[in-house]
């Protein structure tokens, strides 16, 4: 099961949901199908250690607690044979010292159940597409925004658009995943490093104050809100 | 008895006693050795003399000599008594009343017949005074035999009279100990059966049975206290759970009774909204445990306070500008402690989050950040309406929310976090008054 560096556009992808929660898993599978994808169900970790030895697969959805080998473990164990397949990790313990060991194992991301489907899917969305590291680039173009990291710079047409360090921090996460959902706490996660909530919706004043400096002038909003769930950045591929 | 051998006091009691006894039992060996060993030392010596000073009367006056010599010294010399015995050569007896077979010469020891108690031991000295005549000089080994057996009886009695006054002293001894003992695990048995109010009896000595007692007693004072903490929690978290639940089975349950799929959508979503309000309330409430465990401290890391604080403003001043507050900040330079950044971040936060959920539009908010010796002291103040003198101590509790009717604000949980999160960091949390206002002051020790 190797990373496809050439599964960045057409679908489907194939995922491995590791649950032993029926309803759960039936939950994820449907909504996961859905979307266009192409699921396979394992109920332990033994099955979800073969599942992995043996086919190639996009991604892994892998519960922590599974019955015999624990999700912790399966993970370790394909990192530790060189499987390289984007993990997302779910799990009922949300406490710091857990996501801690999670991620250590292996995990690309985390998620504390109970969680909504859509920020799940979201996750899901994010990590199919990102690229291996020695392809990270360094400019995007979506429509007519240009985002630059290594100069710090953002353009909308010919025009420089000036923006503060969080609101550069937003418009990098929405680019890199153009035309996918990025939600409230994925946005709260990478451009500001907590794994918790504030009562003050922090991401919507900058968000809001970043989409004015990139709409001035213009008459179409790239940015496109999707309430409750989170945003997404119009075109891409 | 069966109970006793089992019992540890008594135990170590006869223990004790036992090896006392055996001490008195090894120095009474000690005694009879070196008394009986320095006796016959003596012994020999005194049979030196007298051969000595009869071979020098046989020497000069010969052999008649020697035989009014043997008859001037008598049979007895004090305590001691003395034989005499010439023997030929052929080891013939030839004068003397010392009545024996002629031993090897030199030191030995002899068997003689005494005329009144038979046959009887004997301390001997042989010399050849010439190549015809063997002196035999004796000393009766009564006297000594006499004394071992008094070190010997001596001891004896001793150690019975130990091993007597030990077994006793054993069985009192252990048996304060024991009812000293049954006084705890008595207490411990009454609060196994539930009583959790009985106490260790303590009495006014201050030995260290009460020390003992005392420290349980402390003990049981504090988890008593946890007890009622977690009753108290418990009720309160049943409480706070049981509206949200009731607002979303009513919710669903008004949905069922509609037909228009566009009301049910709506119903539906805001019950979706409730139970997230649900979880977030568990959420909060695990995150204190979390905190309160202490585990967090395994991750801490320097964590530049001057940065986070001016990072927190400018992530927090646009929204606090939208809701139509200000927020200013006064930070000191290079002020760094160990801690968990995002614990901090997080208990920061909620001060901001408090400072605007409490208070009108038009507040102003200020952030500092002081070093003081030893202590960070980061200060979240604003100028609104703040929070009676009475009051202030209250707030920082678990589920305390002085305004009830505007419950859709935070679950009461906010400062509580904070609290806590100021503990592990081996900090404090106090709510002052910032006349006018209320000011939010975290205590952090300094790098």
């Amino acid at each position: 099961m190797r990373f496809r560096v050439a599964a960045r556009n057409t679908a489907p992808m194939h995922i491995l949901l590791a649950e032993d929660d029926a309803e759960t898993a039936a939950l994820v599978e449907r909504g996961l199908a859905d979307a266009g994808h192409k699921v396979t169900h394992v109920a332990d970790g033994d099955a979800a250690h073969r599942a992995g030895d043996a086919a190639d697969f996009d991604l892994a959805v892998v519960d922590r607690m599974l019955p015999g080998v624990d999700g912790l473990e399966v993970v370790r164990r394909w990192r530790a044979a060189g499987i390289r397949v984007p993990v997302i990790m779910l799990t009922a313990l949300g406490s710091i010292g857990d996501r801690v060991a999670g991620l250590e194992a292996g995990a690309d991301d985390y998620l504390v159940k109970p969680f909504a489907f859509a920020e799940l899917s979201a996750r899901v969305g994010a990590l199919l597409r990102r690229p291996p590291l020695a392809e990270a680039p360094t400019r995007f173009h979506v429509g007519d925004v240009t985002l630059d990291l290594l100069r710090r710079e953002v353009r909308r047409g010919a025009r420089e658009i000036r923006l503060q360090p969080r609101e550069f921090g937003i418009l990098e996460q929405l680019m890199r995943n153009a035309g996918r959902i990025v939600t409230r706490a994925m946005l709260l996660e990478e451009v500001w490093g907590f794994h918790f909530d504030p009562q003050t919706n922090i991401v919507e004043s900058h968000l809001s104050r970043m989409r004015g400096k990139l709409n001035e002038g213009f008459d179409s909003d790239p940015i496109e809100t999707l309430r409750g769930v989170g945003y997404r950045m119009r075109g891409g591929d | 008895m069966t109970e006793k051998r089992r019992s540890a006091v008594y135990r170590i009691a006869f223990i004790y006693s036992g090896a006392f006894a055996l001490a008195v039992a090894l120095l009474g060996v000690l005694v009879y050795v070196a008394a009986e060993r320095a006796l016959r030392g003596e012994q020999d010596l005194a049979l030196g003399e007298a051969t000595a000073a009869l071979e020098r009367s046989y020497r000069t006056e010969g052999y008649a000599g020697l035989i009014d010599a043997i008859g001037a010294r008598g049979s007895t010399n004090g305590v001691v008594t003395f034989g005499y015995a010439l023997f030929d050569a052929s080891g013939r007896k030839v004068a003397g009343s010392f009545d024996l077979d002629l031993p090897p010469p030199g030191y030995s020891n002899v068997a003689f017949r005494d005329p009144i108690e038979g046959l009887d031991h004997a301390r001997a000295l042989t010399t050849r005074l010439d190549r015809n005549l063997s002196l035999v000089v004796g000393i009766d080994s009564q006297v000594l035999e006499r004394l071992d057996r008094l070190i010997l009886s001596l001891f004896a009695g001793v150690l019975v009279l130990i091993l007597a006054i030990g077994a006793g002293g054993a069985l009192v001894l252990g048996s304060y100990l024991r009812r000293r003992l049954d006084r705890i695990s008595g207490t411990a048995q009454a609060i196994i059966a539930g009583d959790m109010r009985r106490r260790v009896p303590v009495s006014p000595r201050g030995d260290e049975f009460d020390q003992l007692g005392i420290a349980l007693n402390l003990m049981l004072e504090r988890i008593a206290r946890l007890l009622d903490n977690l009753r108290q929690v418990s009720a309160d978290v049943a409480h706070d759970l049981r509206t949200p639940l009731a607002r979303l089975r009513a919710g669903l349950e008004a949905a069922l009774s509609v037909d228009a799929p566009a009301a049910q959508r709506a119903a539906i979503a805001k019950a979706v909204e409730q139970a997230d309000a649900t979880l977030a309330l568990f959420g909060g409430i695990l995150r204190i445990v979390e905190v309160d465990a202490g585990d967090v401290r395994q991750g801490f890391v320097t964590v530049d306070l001057t940065a986070l604080a001016e990072d927190l403003v400018d992530s927090y001043a646009p929204a606090v500008a939208d809701k139509g507050r200000t927020l200013a900040c006064d930070i000191a330079p290079g002020i760094a402690v160990p801690g968990d950044r995002e614990l901090i971040a997080q208990a920061v936060i909620n001060l901001l989050d408090n400072a605007q959920a409490h208070t009108p539009p038009g507040t102003a908010i200020r952030l500092t950040l002081r070093a003081e010796p030893g202590i960070a002291r980061l200060e979240v103040a604003d100028d609104g309406p703040g929070v009676a003198a009475a009051d202030r101590a209250r707030i920082v509790e678990r589920f305390v929310r002085l305004d009830r009717s505007r419950a859709a604000h935070g679950h009461g949980l906010g400062l509580n976090l904070v609290d806590a999160i100021a503990r592990a960091h081996g900090g404090t949390l106090a709510i002052e008054d910032a006349a006018p206002g209320l000011s939010a002051v975290l205590r952090l020790p300094r790098i």
